[in-house]
């Protein structure tokens, strides 16, 4: 097989073992969620095809190893029928991965999975000047770490505080994490500092008035991110975002950014050393009319 | 007649929800029972209070330990 063959076939989620002639199969999970249909297709197709051995991937991905290459086709053909693809490799957009979301976790602020799903959509698989991961966690917690991610995605909470019932308890600033609370200097409000406010709402449960409430339940956006040998976090860029098409619409401008100024075999956190965040933050604002 | 006080300065969630919590279930009529906690029981002592109908009446500080009045609920 030539390179540019192997090439191909890593696109499409087949990688090259260690031992000649054999690959280890990506299939395509969307955050981390499959029905039992497909995990007793997908553990037939490894009994019949590998050698009985699942991988779960360290991105919710599976996949199944030790598989010939003369059979390929024929492990594909044998999952397509349960709705379970092959996944992808190089430089594509990867894996979404996505927590359970607040459907399911009692510190859900948003539905991850749901917008995992548009994203996938969307944009699974498309080609980018180096791998492009998108991760979206469900609340602050950020069980699914979005500062790894290319684009990384949190539930976030922004209060607001109403006045009227305020007996300047000093409780929402005492259980603030970040200390993002201060009276004004004449003592008569409070203020929220929002470079400082981290999202977690805990000033609102704490509240005993009720002063405390969400002005925003929305999504945060956080960009260049990534591990491997040099890791990096990603930043925050934009104000909270008030649905999942706003932040699908965010998503998609930091992509084309990528596609614009990455260098081939460059990571978009390298990328944006060479650019500065302020260039990204400007050509997402034009793109999406964002603030 | 001096208010019942329940100091749980001492303790640690989950203990600290628990002594409140039957704290209220004892606390005699008008049921209103002052609780003494420090800064780290703030938000899970209030959360629950809220989460299962009771008031906070009134909140006061002294060196750093939090003093609350919870209004027991119905």
């Amino acid at each position: 097989m030539s390179e540019a063959d192997y090439k191909e076939l890593k696109k499409g989620g087949m990688m090259r073992q260690a031992e000649a002639g054999l690959f280890s199969v990506r299939l395509h999970v969307v955050g981390g969620r499959l029905a039992t249909a497909q995990l007793r297709a997908i553990r037939e197709a490894a009994d019949r095809f590998g050698r009985g051995e699942i991988h779960l991937t360290t991105r919710q991905g599976v996949e199944i190893p030790h598989v010939p290459q003369g059979a390929l086709a024929a492990l594909k053909e044998s999952l397509a029928p349960s709705g379970v693809g092959v996944g992808v490799c190089g430089p594509t957009v990867r894996t979404v991965t996505a927590c359970q979301g607040c459907r399911v976790c009692p510190s859900g602020v948003i539905d991850s999975p749901e917008l995992a799903g548009i994203v996938d959509k969307e944009l699974y698989g498309k080609p980018v000047p180096h791998k492009f991961k998108v991760g979206i966690s469900g609340c602050v917690n950020n069980c699914m770490k979005a500062e790894e991610n290319d684009v990384g995605i949190k539930g976030w909470i922004e209060p607001r505080r109403e006045a009227p019932a305020c007996t300047f308890c000093g409780v929402c600033q005492a259980v603030c994490p970040t200390k993002a609370i201060a009276t004004s200097v004449d003592g008569r409000t409070l203020i929220v500092d929002p470079t400082l406010c981290i999202g977690c709402g805990d000033c609102i449960t704490s509240c005993p008035t009720g002063s405390m409430r969400e002005k925003i339940r929305g999504y945060r956006v956080f960009a260049g991110g990534k591990f491997g040998r040099r890791p990096s976090l990603g930043r925050r860029i934009l104000w909270v975002l008030r649905t999942k098409e706003e932040a699908m619409t965010a998503i998609v401008a930091v992509l084309g950014f990528f596609r614009e100024h990455g260098n081939p075999r460059e990571r978009f956190g390298d990328t944006l050393q060479r650019t500065g965040f302020p260039a990204l933050e400007t050509f997402v604002k034009e793109r999406t009319g964002l603030s | 007649m001096t208010m019942p006080l329940l100091d749980i300065t001492g303790d640690v969630c989950p203990m600290t929800f628990v002594k409140v919590k039957m704290g209220l279930h004892r606390v005699p009529p008008p049921g209103i029972l002052t609780v003494r906690l420090k800064e780290e029981a703030l938000k899970n002592v209030i959360s629950s209070l809220k989460a299962e109908g009771h008031r906070v009446t009134n909140v006061s500080r002294e060196e750093g330990i939090f003093l609350l009045e919870v209004t027991k609920a119905g």
